[in-house]
């Protein structure tokens, strides 16, 4: 591994990005991307492309009374797709030398062909002109220059903090920081590179009384929270100002009463709308679900491909985008992994469909443009339709105005179960909290508290959003294809009121 | 050999060798390091294509040092480069020397490890792309001329794994591993198929595929899952889903040493009738059994459930020095989370009945064979919300009848173990996401009330 500024760094680089042996920029890796590109085409492909990436994580993570998880993964790999005669293959493999760029182009052309065997249809790509350009997020503190004792006052800090109150059994603190450089290829011309930091951290506290367990958790039940940003990010989650609230909650989630079930209006915080964005909103509008390719694990879609202009996904209230240019999340780019530069995509428009999250593939399928939606896990695996950057739009307002214009329900946030259908109509979510609302104010903490609904109908059935200064973003993996792979993405949203929801579970 | 036969990543020699040069650059009281690799063929398709042939190779070669109260672990992917990862997680560690957190544990000693059955199949190997796509293109003209579409994956697969430690332990082994699923659909009406092993010539893909076909060809539009408790037949991935949840309600010696969980404050409690038994147990000739864990430690039998009785939990190094027991094998390290004891090789005991033998013993009831999207809800009670998904059925008369939409259950696992009182005799494997090498095997189980429905309620 190469923890040093290598000699080849390009001027273009801001510091955070200058590591590891692939920070030449394309000066460095073109020629690998060449090669493989070239015995692609060689081999008798109509067109390739090929991603070449190196990954670096760190993290420090530490559970009270135990020895700390830290550590730092690399890899560096590349993966080659190949289209012959119609027919896509692909392989991947980690880098070792220069003879593994050809020889992954060659296992693309062996499954490429041999798949031929199988497939009665044949892909028709739409050709397109080269796309060039350069990426790099913006870090102000290189997280990986920050000392270790840094790191230990924050970790260390929030784990004191959340096992500060009686009845913890167990708290879990930790921060992580992610960088790669990524290089893609193609027979059309097309030669990018981005370059990406993340920094993100966590702290969980997890509170048993008898055989009673409750959980809490900051800033996200779902891995904490981790944005495209440098060390300035983490510090401003104080994680360890937030620890106390979150280990004290938990306890008190061990006595709260259970909300009574029926049906309610609520007040859904962002980070549970969030992953209510992701599961019945992101995976419904995938066109590769749409059409099939996902049929066997990720599953169908309840929207069909004739549902632009057309289908009423929700009330007026709904307005959806996918906007991978907007910077400082996971799904923050400008190239997605099959080369299509991103831009700002309205999914939902006042409630109606208005476009899927596509890629080349898929798009081609139904007549139209990529929206820039083909992500992949990293060099080792093939691009799918993920989500991006993809946000319910804010409305006006405050969060306490929309409590206010509640007048009674619930105010609930940070999921601690999901599930959906394969169809992504019929869900069921529960949350770690949730404050039962009277009169606009929240009252008393309500513990196990779970709603569920039908996709449309509970879209449909939001009636206002709260404006932008209550607006969050969470970066979150998502699990999809055969073998599973990760995309990593986000989504945000202000606090949005549901009327009517069913609240409790069987 | 062919060109497209499977080939193992690193191998025995060039893995032992470079683990054991890497190792000598160790500055530290205690190091290991290990070498995952995995060759992946993958032949997936959907309605008439072959859409995505993937060749997968993942290697991680990760060390581990301890350095006074220190440790840290540096990973990259070459071999080439496990002599600077041993040099960094050293210097890592002697960084950590006094700082902050727990004593660290140390490494794996020599030898204890015996030979899984069953790892290596030329079968396996030998089932190409040329086959799987030639089987596939086959499978999806088959659902054509039926009326149906298909889509599945079918995959072979070698996993290799190798542990070198400062302790003196040196471990080798590669496994071959096949797999499919197929999902099968007319109209809304739908079937399933999957199962996974170490050796394709067992798992009967093509002949399962036409059941598949045949079945979802056959069934009418289907129903909704009527609301309301019923008698249930899970198949056995179904059931296999549903044993899966087990580590979570405390059988981690982890959740033992945090006293929290079954196996901390129920030990011996009888959860179920005596029937029943999971183990984890990659020593079994089913699923996919592997010899020892990431640290080097060989992998042990543990009974979860032990003939309806709590039983043990399972370990790794750090949680027994936690609870001041030995490692039971079960070490794992999953990305983007902390190193956690993982149940590898879940297995339910099978019985003698056959699935149709407990199909005839409901008299109304629901067929289930596949479950979808389970997240746990509360440990406690071992309440898991879900949904049902392809190749769902009405028994009527002790039979098969209509065929089921989604239907959605909040449910408890352990109680449905304890009103368990069918046991199928065929185990079906699927894999555990998230897991290396994880994998779940179970029969077809048959549960009398297992309530099905969104109707509110309370936890």
């Amino acid at each position: 591994m190469s923890e040093q500024v290598p000699h080849a760094a390009h001027e273009d680089l801001g510091p955070a990005h200058r590591w590891g042996d692939l920070a030449g920029g394309l000066a460095t890796a073109g020629p690998l991307l060449d090669d493989a590109v070239g015995a692609a085409a060689a081999g008798g492909a109509s067109y390739a492309d090929v991603r070449l990436s190196e990954a670096q994580e760190l993290r420090l993570y530490a559970v009270s009374g135990g020895a700390p998880d830290e550590r730092i993964e690399g890899s560096l790999g590349l993966g080659v797709r190949v289209l012959v005669d119609g027919v896509w293959g692909f392989a991947s493999r980690p880098m070792r030398d220069a003879a593994d760029a050809v020889a992954a182009a060659r296992d693309a052309l062996r499954n490429a062909r041999a798949a031929a065997v199988g497939s009665r249809e044949r892909v028709t790509l739409p050709p397109r002109a080269a796309e060039c350009g350069l990426y790099q997020t913006t870090a102000a503190v290189d997280p990986f220059a920050v000392g270790d004792a840094v790191r230990e006052r924050v970790v260390a800090g929030a784990l004191a903090a959340a096992a500060a109150t009686a009845g913890v059994v167990q708290a879990q603190a930790g921060v992580n920081a992610k960088r790669s450089h990524r290089y893609f290829a193609s027979t059309e011309g097309s030669r990018q590179e981005q370059h990406f930091v993340e920094s993100g951290g966590m702290v969980l506290a997890i509170a048993a009384e008898g055989s009673a367990t409750q959980r809490r958790s900051y800033p996200n039940s779902f891995f904490g929270n981790t944005a495209a940003a440098g060390w300035e990010y983490v510090e401003g989650l104080q994680l360890p100002e937030q620890a106390g609230r979150v280990g004290a909650e938990a306890v008190q989630l061990l006595t709260a009463p259970v909300a009574d079930s029926g049906t309610a209006d609520i007040v859904i915080g962002p980070a549970q709308l969030a992953l209510q964005i992701h599961e019945s909103t992101g995976h419904a509008l995938e066109l590769d679900r749409i059409l099939g390719d996902e049929a066997n694990f990720a599953g169908r879609s309840f929207i069909g491909p004739d549902a632009v202009g057309r289908l009423q996904y929700g009330s007026a209230a709904v307005n959806v985008v996918a906007d991978a240019t907007v910077p400082g999340t996971r799904g923050s780019f400008m190239f997605d992994d099959e080369g299509t530069r991103t831009l700002r995509t309205m999914l939902v428009t006042e409630g109606v469909i208005t476009n899927f999250l596509s890629s080349r593939d898929s798009a081609a399928r139904i007549g139209a443009e990529s929206t820039a939606s083909a992500r992949s896990d990293g060099w080792g695996f093939l691009p799918l339709c993920f989500a991006t950057n993809v946000f319910l739009e804010p409305g006006t307002g405050s969060t306490d105005d929309l409590l206010d214009r509640m007048g009674s329900g619930y105010y609930l946030d940070d999921n601690r179960s999901w599930s959906i259908d394969d169809q992504r109509l019929n869900f069921q979510f529960g949350t770690e909290a949730a404050w039962e609302v009277r009169k606009g104010k929240r009252t008393r903490l309500l513990r196990n508290f779970s709603y569920g609904g039908i996709t449309p109908q509970f879209w449909g059935s939001l009636e206002a959003v709260a404006g932008p200064a209550d607006f969050r973003t969470f970066g979150m993996p998502c699990g999809k294809g055969e073998p599973k792979e990760w995309g990593f993405l986000s989504h945000g949203a202000a606090p949005a009121l549901f009327r009517g929801v069913r609240i409790g579970v069987a | 050999m062919p060109e497209t036969a499977l080939q193992a990543w690193a191998g025995q020699d060039q893995a032992l060798t470079a683990l054991e040069n890497a190792l000598a650059a160790a500055d530290a009281d205690h190091a290991e390091v290990f070498v995952a690799a995995r060759t992946g063929n993958h032949t997936r398709f959907a309605g008439e294509r072959v859409h995505q042939p993937q060749t997968i190779i993942e290697c991680q070669v990760m060390a581990r040092a301890v350095a006074g109260t220190g440790s840290a672990r540096v990973a990259v992917s070459s071999l080439a480069g496990a002599r600077d990862a041993v040099a960094a997680a050293s210097d890592m560690a002697r960084r950590r020397d006094g700082a902050g957190g727990g004593r660290p544990h140390g490494v794996a000693g020599p030898g204890g490890i015996s030979g899984a059955a069953g790892l290596w199949h030329d079968t396996t190997l030998a089932w190409d792309a040329g086959a799987r796509s030639a089987l596939a293109g086959r499978i999806m003209d088959a659902a054509r001329s039926a009326g149906v579409s298909a889509a599945g994956v079918l995959t072979a697969a070698i996993t290799e794994l190798a542990v070198v430690t400062s302790a003196g332990q040196r471990c080798y082994a590669a496994a071959t591993e096949a797999g499919f699923s197929l999902t099968a659909r007319a109209g809304e009406a739908s079937s399933y198929t999957a199962d996974l092993g170490r050796d394709v010539s067992v798992l009967s893909v093509e002949e399962r595929a036409e059941t598949a076909v045949s079945q979802a060809a056959a069934t009418g539009n289907p129903v909704p899952v009527p609301d309301g408790v019923h008698d249930v037949v899970f198949g056995g991935l179904a059931t296999a889903e549903l044993i899966g949840f087990l580590p979570e309600f405390g059988f981690t010696g982890s959740a033992v040493a945090a006293g929290i969980g079954l196996a901390a404050t129920r030990p011996g409690a009888v959860l179920a009738p005596a029937g029943i038994t999971v183990a984890d147990d990659a020593t079994a000739g089913a699923g996919l059994p592997f010899p020892f864990d990431f640290e080097g430690t060989p992998k042990q039998r543990v009974e979860l459930i032990a003939a309806g009785h709590v039983g043990g939990a399972f370990s790794d190094l750090a949680s027994a020095m936690a609870t001041g027991g030995h490692s039971t094998g079960h070490a794992h390290i999953a990305r983007e989370s902390s190193p956690a004891p993982e149940a590898a090789n879940l297995i339910m005991t099978p019985g003698t009945a056959s699935e149709a033998d407990l199909i005839a013993g409901v008299e109304r009831g629901l067929y289930i064979q596949r479950l979808w999207y389970n997240r746990l809800v509360d440990a406690e009670a071992g309440t898991v919300v879900g949904t049902s998904r392809d190749g769902c059925f009405l028994i009527e008369d002790g039979k098969l009848s209509a065929g089921l939409r989604t239907g959605r259950f909040t449910e408890s696992v352990l109680g449905a173990l304890a009103r368990t009182d069918g046991i199928g005799s065929r185990l079906i494997s699927l894999p555990v996401p998230n897991v290396w090498n994880g994998c779940a095997s179970a029969p077809a189980i048959r549960v009398r009330g297992f309530r099905f429905g969104s109707r509110p309620g309370k936890v």
